[in-house]
């Protein structure tokens, strides 16, 4: 008998235990490993211009980054997407290459060179093959200096303009984004070129384009970003060859005014007989990324609708399976920004589904969210900052939002430390003060015949017509 | 769980017979270009700095394929399981179930229950997702590279076995219906062309079906269909599995045979005959899209054969023709003559690149313009740029430029936490060969003038094309 057990004892240990028996836990992860999100080196050429090198990774190629403080926000009323227009004339041709030799000479250094306007930055960049990156730098820096604005290309892009904006109105997702930004941000800028008004776009001149360039792209609000495998020495040479004689004439400009977004409970429809769902936004302007708190807020939206397990989601997916990609997040202006829960609603569920989404914003607003549930957002948004800023393009992108914003380099190194400092408590006060539920604007796109009673329960609606 | 859209189908090359005989150009022998091939020096010049991809590559005795890579570069890893089995195959009563069978793979398994999938990735600081193209279905996730045992035990854990409930299938097809409405039927230009033009240059039902799924198809699936799925594609033997990153190779490779070492294989049946006809004559079809407010038009050609000298020119003349800004096409409809602000397309497009299937295949391409543009205007000048590269073939500065662009998109497919992975799955799953990755800049630098204008010969045929037209069916401004 003792000898027939020390053979099944043998037998036992000569197969991996896991194969006899899958363990039902999941086996704990590892230590954690260090990683600092590289800020590299910045050089200040000597017209004020500051340029940050930043070499990163193994792959054998670089991204060149030339972001200027404006875009729509420089428009001024009734010149509806002019920072589109006169923006994307430069890469129609400088003084010295046309638009095709743009083009092709990028295409030699395996890439290609883009040129456009943001709400409140402009980006011309291009990512090429490691050995080209001063190449890049200088046809860059001429795209960006030395824009012809040919009258013939300005008339081929302003029609380019008018055809995407007739393609925005035919979507309901645009629609519902235009309503939205209408009623926080009225006649400004971040709300008109949601929507473009064709008849603006038609009525710029290449002159408008040319003096809102001459007004708008200039060295002291230009910043140049190089992140990925490159010659340093080379590069920073080909940078200040390239921009270091920029001059120009023309005042800085002080920051422009910053819109008072406008909060407040209501209702929008916008009808779209016959639609199959129903595009939702719900949402109010709430902090801007110098705020304190702001990192707080991003905790805070990744647990409430922020995320794949986040409990909006949750609920209105995977439980109720009203919607397939419903999600919030906080949309960051300068000095200004709005938090907004986003889903395409079947049609006949509209109304339940945003009691849901009212429903969850007023459960975290009154109570405090588990410790449990708060450290696994806290663990997702720590992971995810470093899946972020691991490419190059991540990389720069990022550094391009804190210097737009004004945020230290520090911000990087203490992020982590920052999201592991908010506690339920905090979700808890800043759901009830920044998510405020009886603040919410709801905008509604949808077939207004089945959904306006869903809705009247929420407040008075109002039709819109854009 | 948010598949691309949804589409797969598997095939296991009975080949795109439709342009298999490169060797015998149509034109006479006197009009070849009088370019020579590149000498092996001119290859070496062309590619200065090469950059090499480390795989290791084994397949456990229940027939699972599983791919390394180390790169230390973050502290970050990427784990994929790519079973073979897409949208193109799945059952023909029941169109778009490979991808609604895709949602159900995060609705539960024996040890973790629905939600807590997505819960254990996020919690650990990763993100996943999956998706359903032609000829595979992935799962992904990218996370701290010190959290690879727990994934690839949860990975485990939903290849042994799925225990979802009725309830569970109820509101997946809920949200599915609920992506094909975002996508496709409350979308202007919702399925066009992705969706419209296999259907329509397609004539094997394999390639030619609606790979979304008709709703009352999506409706009617029930748990049978799904534990059958499951059983008859879902084996180790019919799969791989890629850790990617920040990993130490034998450290990884002992936790996979813990995990998925026990898992049993299956009797995975053979692919069906997924081979299509050699087209003969140009297709022209139109639509009217009733939320679209101005009219497009789509265009696509087969493919030769996956991994054929043609198909490697193939992807030259791509970049030639159809990438970029410095392409012919975008020279000539957008900076030439602004018909539209921009041509979109490409092999396998938008639902995966020119590597990342294996059956029939098209190339395609599509364009919104102007009311007053004629479609035929259009066609006019893609048929010009067609047969300049016919005619003329292609001067050795446009092929070496075409060569640097494909090789540094690579990089950037190589160096995306998802592009590596899924080249290395896919590779493994159709060539039982990830290391292949490495020899692709070669096939490329290879290809000749000749072959390229061979090639365009033979698969730019007006008879080996379908043009679908899209009537704006909506006012707008």
């Amino acid at each position: 008998m003792t000898r027939f057990l020390s053979v099944l004892v043998l037998v036992a240990a000569a197969v991996p235990s896991a194969r006899a028996q899958f363990p039902s836990t999941p086996p704990e992860p590892a230590a954690p490993r260090a990683f600092d999100i590289p800020e590299g080196r910045t050089v200040t050429l000597g017209n004020g211009i500051d340029v940050t090198l930043v070499p990163y990774g193994e792959l054998p190629k670089a991204n060149v980054y030339a972001v200027v403080r404006t875009g729509n926000v420089d428009e001024a009323p009734g010149q509806t997407a002019l920072a589109d227009l006169a923006i994307g004339m430069l890469t129609e041709g400088t003084t010295s290459r046309t638009a095709e030799a743009i083009a092709r000479e990028a295409a030699e250094m395996g890439g290609s060179v883009s040129a456009g306007a943001g709400l409140d930055q402009t980006f011309v960049t291009g990512r090429v093959l490691s050995e080209f990156t001063p190449d890049l730098v200088r046809l860059v820096a001429d795209v960006l200096r030395n824009p012809a604005f040919d009258a013939e290309a300005f008339a081929r892009i302003q029609r380019d303009n008018v055809r995407s904006a007739a393609v925005g109105r035919s979507q309901p997702g645009t629609l519902a984004r235009a309503a939205f930004s209408r009623a926080l941000y009225g006649e400004h800028p971040y709300a008109a070129v949601v929507l473009p008004d064709p008849a603006q776009i038609e009525g710029a001149t290449v002159e408008d384009a040319r003096a809102f360039y001459q007004a708008n792209v200039l060295p002291s609000r230009t910043r140049l970003y190089v992140v990925g495998r490159f010659d340093e020495a080379a590069v920073e040479a080909a940078v200040r060859g390239a921009f270091g004689d920029w001059r120009s004439e023309a005042p800085a400009g002080e920051m422009r005014e910053v819109p008072e977004a406008q909060g407040g409970a209501r209702v929008i429809l916008v009808d779209q007989p016959g639609a199959a769902q129903s595009n939702v936004i719900v949402g109010l302007p709430t902090l801007d990324p110098s705020h304190p708190d702001y990192v707080a807020l991003q905790v805070t939206n990744a647990l409430l609708g922020g995320s794949f397990g986040s409990r909006i989601t949750r609920n209105i997916r995977e439980d109720k399976g009203y919607t397939y990609s419903p999600g919030s997040g906080v949309s960051a202006r300068y000095r200004t920004g709005y938090w907004a829960e986003n889903a395409a609603i079947v049609t006949a569920s509209t109304g339940p589904a945003i009691r849901e989404i009212l429903y969850e914003i007023d459960s975290l607003a009154t109570h405090p969210p588990a410790a449990d549930e708060l450290r696994g957002i806290q663990n997702y948004l720590a992971g995810t900052f470093v899946l972020q800023n691991s490419s190059a393009g991540g990389i720069a992108s990022f550094l391009s939002f804190l210097d737009l914003h004004g945020l230290g380099r520090d911000y990087l190194e203490t992020y982590a430390q920052r999201v592991y400092a908010v506690t339920p408590q905090d979700v808890q006060r800043i759901t009830r003060d920044h998510i405020r539920g009886d603040d919410l604007t709801i905008v509604v796109v949808g077939d207004r015949a089945v959904v306006e009673e869903q809705l009247t329960p929420f407040g008075e609606v109002v039709i819109e017509t854009l | 769980m948010r598949p691309l859209a949804l589409l797969a189908a598997l095939a296991v090359l009975a080949g795109c017979t439709s342009v298999d005989r490169l060797d015998a150009p149509a034109a006479p022998a006197s009009t070849e270009p009088t370019f020579e091939p590149l000498r092996p020096d001119e290859i070496a010049r062309a590619t200065p700095e090469r950059f090499s991809v480390p795989v290791v590559y084994d397949t456990l005795a229940n027939g699972l394929k599983v791919v390394l890579s180390e790169d230390h570069t973050a502290p970050t890893a990427t784990i994929a399981v790519y079973y073979n089995i897409g949208f193109r195959i799945e059952p023909r009563d029941r169109t778009g179930f490979a991808h609604l069978f895709e949602h159900m793979m995060f609705q539960g398994s024996e040890n973790l229950g629905k939600n807590e999938f997505i819960g254990l990735v996020q919690r650990n600081g990763g993100v996943l997702n999956g998706s359903t193209r032609f000829d595979f279905t992935n799962y992904f996730e990218i996370v701290p590279s010190n959290t690879v045992e727990t994934m690839l035990w949860a990975e485990a854990d939903r290849m042994r076995g799925l225990a979802v409930t009725q309830d569970n299938l109820t509101n997946q097809q809920g949200v599915v219906s609920n992506e094909v409405r975002v996508n496709v039927i409350n979308q202007p230009y919702g399925g066009f062309p992705w969706l419209d033009l296999p259907q329509a240059a397609n004539e094997n039902w394999y390639n030619a079906h609606n790979f979304y799924g008709e709703l009352s198809d999506l409706e009617a699936a029930n748990l049978d269909d799904v534990q059958s799925f499951f059983d008859t594609f879902y084996a180790p033997n019919n799969a791989a599995l890629v850790v990617s990153g920040d990993i130490d190779p034998a450290q990884t490779m002992a936790w996979i045979d813990e995990y998925f070492g026990g898992i049993a294989r299956a009797d995975v049946p053979p692919i069906p005959d997924l081979s299509e006809p050699r087209q003969t004559e140009e297709k022209r079809t139109s639509k009217t899209d009733p939320l679209a407010t101005r009219p497009a038009i789509a265009w696509a050609y087969h493919m030769p054969p996956r991994n054929s000298d043609a198909y490697f020119a193939m992807g030259l003349i791509q970049e030639i023709l159809l990438s970029g800004d410095d392409s012919r096409l975008h020279q000539a409809l957008v900076t030439d003559t602004g018909l539209t602000s921009n041509v979109s397309g490409g092999i396998n497009w938008p639902l995966g690149n020119m590597f990342n299937y294996n059956g029939p295949m098209l190339w395609s391409a599509w364009l919104i313009h102007d009311a007053e543009t004629e479609p035929d205007s259009v066609l006019a000048i893609l048929d010009r740029e067609v047969e300049r590269l016919q005619n003329e073939g292609v001067e050795p500065d446009v092929l070496a430029r075409a060569k640097v662009k494909l090789r540094s998109g690579l990089y950037d497919t190589i160096g995306s936490g998802v592009g590596l992975p899924d080249l290395l799955a896919t590779f493994a799953l159709f060539d039982d060969d990830p290391a292949r990755i490495n020899t692709l800049v070669d096939r490329f630098e290879r290809v000749t003038p000749g072959l390229i204008r061979r090639t365009a010969r033979d698969v730019l045929r007006p008879e080996n094309r379908t043009v679908i037209t899209l009537e704006a069916g909506a006012s707008g401004s």
